[in-house]
């Protein structure tokens, strides 16, 4: 169903180790499928704690507790942990879940979507060292990443709900939505720092 | 993130909102829920101002007459409904932009006695609301004679604070004669320094008052026409001593016993009275002891921080959005209640340096009651402790059955986390 890494296999068993409790399991989820940001818990239950439709696999020594729908989406999937100085945690690599921008972008709508980030909305942005690139186009819904000054920073929010949107709304109004996919926790050189 | 339907007639809120904000996307997201359109008011231009009218505008909070006139202007061509003040920063000018547009807003007057603490405490005094023995000191007072005066009145033990700073920042307690004077000099230097880095932060003072020992709380609240209501009642679990006061913990529901916290909200019914305040959000910070109910600040905006999404875990409703509808007359369903308790954990800045990373933050979320963590000082930035520090390192979310597991997950998704800090690199030749 799914597998762990050589590293991930250590980070649960030291996990187990440290809550102390014996036979206890790994329940794995999908807390989201959604490509934008596919989400997934993984959790340290009792065996007892199982679910009746919950199906139950060894890996590698390790009891794994998944959910029929889990299940299904996650058949496949290799689990990392990864632990570097800019993210620490597990990773989940699913053939299941096409991420964003995993495809080439074209068409007239990702030209046109394009053409008001390079001519008109990245020459501003630039101003406070930032940038705003497109990630992926789908159902009509834009996403986008924010980079340089915008990544991590205080009013990113901003910049994004009154500035971008309004614009790429204006300019190409068959767009239903704009969501900004970055990961601004890792921004290292936000325009604006929150502070007291 | 949703947007709502823009062709829809919209109603319009004016944000006031400081650059340094934490709270500029949790607003954002309740005004897109409500489909509310926003004029962001802030200090700083925002980046695609000219090409988006109307959706920001550059002000200046303290000069508030030509900052009135600038609001009063773009309503002519964007016209608002509401105001709201998203931190301290606003609270004087939203009530300004509310008296001179006829919006739901406190008073001026009483903004500005909840905006000061000396103020605050002048008004509660008057209105016989239980309050600690005061004065202020002029930051060019001899220090010694200070320490000498200081003895006398308000007496020893002690608290020096800036007149208008948050968070804590700059709240020193002092015990003895012999270190008064330091510690002086020390608040003297914090609030120097916050009006140099932000011109008018708080008045030219410092506020000495006597210290009230006893448990901390917190209220938060809603006014609509001069009438309380509380949202969440908040205990502060760790004991808050000094000498310096870092707020670590806050959980609701509160655990205090029912008759206390009906003090509690009686302490803020008055004060809020007392400084004239009727309308928008109340975030209150008191004391509680033998004596009775102390309330230390209460003020026209919401909690600090992102402490306001812990509200997410117990309701429907985001604190955001109840302060949004309120401020545009729109009703708020009942919501279905959420956990039985949340909490949240400010995490405390250790030493000063360099934030190099936090480590263990999965093994943090993993902790069963654990929602979330947030760091909000990014991977390079400075980090500085109270009393001088005025940034949040970060913030823990947990939900669980009783205040007691929330408490408990807090903490120990705390001793999970590790803090790397390096040394400050200072530019020099």
């Amino acid at each position: 169903m799914i597998e762990f890494t050589e590293a991930a296999k250590r980070q649960i068993l030291a996990f187990m180790e440290q809550d102390g409790v014996p036979g206890l399991a790994v329940r794995v989820r999908v807390a989201s499928p959604s490509p934008v940001q596919p989400q997934y818990e993984m959790t340290l239950i009792e065996l007892g704690e199982r679910g009746p439709e919950d199906q139950t696999s060894d890996t590698d020594g390790i009891p794994v507790v998944v959910d029929p729908e889990s299940a299904r989406i996650l058949e496949g999937t290799r689990v990392d942990w990864v632990d570097t100085l800019q993210e620490s945690g597990f990773k989940f690599h699913n053939p299941n879940i096409q991420p964003l921008g995993s495809e080439p972008l074209t068409g007239p709508l990702a030209e046109r979507v394009q053409r008001v980030l390079t001519e008109r909305i990245n020459p501003s942005v630039a101003m406070h060292g930032g940038a705003v690139s497109l990630v992926d186009i789908r159902d009509n819904i834009v996403y986008l990443q924010m980079s340089g000054g915008c990544q991590g920073c205080g009013m990113a929010s901003v910049t994004l709900t009154q500035g971008v949107k309004q614009v790429l709304h204006d300019m190409v109004p068959e767009i239903v939505d704009v969501q900004d996919v970055t990961d601004h926790a890792s921004g290292t050189d936000p325009y604006f720092s929150p502070a007291k | 993130m949703t947007g709502g339907d823009r062709r829809a007639p919209q109603r319009r809120v004016l944000l006031l909102i400081a650059s340094s904000s934490y709270k500029a996307e949790d607003f954002l997201d309740a005004a897109s829920t409500l489909g509310v359109a926003v004029t962001v008011g802030s200090d700083q231009e925002q980046t695609l101002a000219e090409l988006a009218p109307g959706s920001s505008l550059r002000i200046d909070f303290q000069q508030l007459d030509r900052s009135v006139a600038r609001v009063v202007e773009l309503h002519a061509e964007f016209p608002f409904d509401g105001v709201v003040a998203a931190e301290d920063e606003g609270v004087q000018l939203a009530a300004a932009v509310g008296e001179a547009l006829g919006l739901r807003q406190n008073r001026p007057e009483a903004a500005a006695r909840a905006r000061r603490k000396d103020l605050f405490r002048e008004c509660l005094r008057e209105a016989g609301v239980p309050c600690p023995e005061f004065r202020v000191f002029p930051l060019d007072a001899d220090p010694i004679e200070v320490a000498a005066a200081l003895s006398d009145s308000p007496g020893l033990p002690c608290v020096l604070k800036p007149i208008a700073l948050s968070a804590s920042r700059g709240v020193i307690r002092t015990d003895r004669r012999d270190e008064a004077a330091d510690v002086y000099r020390r608040v003297v230097g914090i609030v120097e320094a916050a009006n140099e880095e932000n011109p008018g932060a708080t008045p030219p003072g410092v506020l000495a008052e006597e210290y009230i020992p006893g448990e901390e709380v917190a209220l938060e609240g809603i006014l609509r026409d001069g009438m309380l209501e509380p949202l969440a009642l908040l205990d502060k679990p760790d004991p808050l001593e000094g000498p310096f006061f870092e707020e670590t913990a806050f959980v609701t529901p509160s655990r205090h016993a029912p008759e206390v916290q009906s003090a509690i909200v009686a302490a803020v019914e008055r004060t809020v009275e007392a400084l004239g305040l009727r309308e928008g959000p109340v975030h209150a910070e008191l004391r509680i002891n033998g004596d009775g109910v102390w309330p230390l600040e209460v003020a026209p905006r919401t909690i600090g921080g992102l402490c306001a999404r812990l509200f997410r875990y117990r309701s429907r409703y985001s604190l955001e959005e109840v302060v949004l509808r309120h401020a545009l007359d729109l009703e708020l369903p009942e919501a279905e209640p959420g956990a039985a308790a949340a909490g949240v954990l400010m995490l405390p800045i250790p030493r000063a340096g360099v934030l190099r990373r936090v480590v263990g933050q999965e093994a943090a979320r993993a902790v069963t009651e654990i929602e979330d963590v947030v760091i909000s000082i990014h991977p390079g930035g400075e980090v500085v402790p109270l009393p001088e520090g005025h940034r949040y390192l970060g913030f823990v979310f947990a939900r669980g059955e009783s205040p007691g597991d929330v408490v408990g997950a807090l903490h120990e998704a705390q001793e999970r986390l590790e803090i790397e800090i390096g040394a400050t690199v200072s530019a020099g030749a």
